[in-house]
């Protein structure tokens, strides 16, 4: 499931994914979408951008959380300072990535969390 | 801290997201005290940022510039620079690489906890910019797309 207010990374995301076989199951421009269509999208891992209208990424993080603990969810953010990684970690965030990603990073990123189980 | 050093963080971003992002090398010149005001070269975005430093930034550029740009990041190709894509494409560079040098400046001075707004884009000729009791640097670079300018507003707010 992608998450950002942008539709060009959701866009740069399907283009890195998809030919590597993963599916993106549903995509959201806000963090209170994202928490919408959480229960139906039954992800396996989330890619969450940080700075978004209406509801930002850490606060959907900690919803998604609440409604399921062990949901893997990676930050993907061009803010990535060490305020919001402690914070993404506070809340159990799986791991981060800084915006620009580069394809195998994120891919690498999703396989890893994916193998935690 | 010196006035023109605020822009320091994001002349720094714009290379290296430029370079990360899109595989084009930035050449820069020099900051040039703007004053109150910003005149656009056709096609700006604008992010804003409030905490410890509050103000603006502005990533502009002629609409060929954003039109290649766009047409590098996505791999299609665009005729105008209000198509939707490239309007996209021009907010997620800018707030990259204002959220890299804000990102830069957290961890420079731990307490700021400065936070992005997200961008706007605005495309128009001949249109200029008033930061309203803020003063402003600007600095004009190169690159093989085309030139960019990018204008940095700040004051220092509440910690």
């Amino acid at each position: 499931m992608a998450v950002d207010d942008s539709p060009v990374t959701r866009k740069m995301l399907k283009k890195a994914l998809e030919p590597e076989g993963f599916v993106i199951v549903a995509e959201a421009g806000n963090g209170r979408d994202a928490v919408a269509a959480y229960s139906q999208a039954n992800p396996d891992v989330i890619t969450m951008d940080v700075t978004m209208p209406i509801m930002d990424g850490l606060e959907a993080a900690a919803a998604i959380k609440k409604l399921n603990p062990s949901q893997k969810i990676i930050m993907l953010s061009a803010m990535g300072d060490k305020d919001i990684v402690a914070e993404a970690q506070s809340l159990g965030i799986s791991d981060f990535c800084t915006k620009p990603f580069k394809p195998d990073e994120i891919i690498g990123k999703i396989l890893k969390v994916l193998a935690e189980g | 801290m010196s006035s023109t050093t605020y822009i320091v963080p994001f002349i720094k971003a714009v290379a290296s997201v430029f370079k990360d992002m899109l595989g084009i090398v930035v050449t820069r010149g020099e900051p040039v005290d703007e004053g109150e005001g910003f005149e656009s070269q056709g096609f700006a975005v604008i992010v804003g940022f409030t905490g410890g430093w509050r103000g603006r930034f502005f990533l502009d550029m002629p609409p060929a510039t954003a039109i290649k740009v766009a047409g590098i990041l996505t791999g299609e190709e665009y005729d105008s620079a209000t198509h939707e894509e490239v309007l996209l494409c021009g907010a997620e560079i800018g707030n990259v690489v204002c959220g890299n040098a804000i990102t830069a400046v957290n961890d420079a001075y731990p307490g700021l906890g400065i936070r992005l707004t997200p961008p706007s884009v605005f495309v128009g000729e001949g249109f200029s910019m008033f930061n309203v009791r803020l003063s402003s640097y600007s600095v004009m670079m190169q690159t093989d797309a085309g030139p960019l300018k990018i204008n940095v507003a700040v004051e220092e707010g509440k910690r």
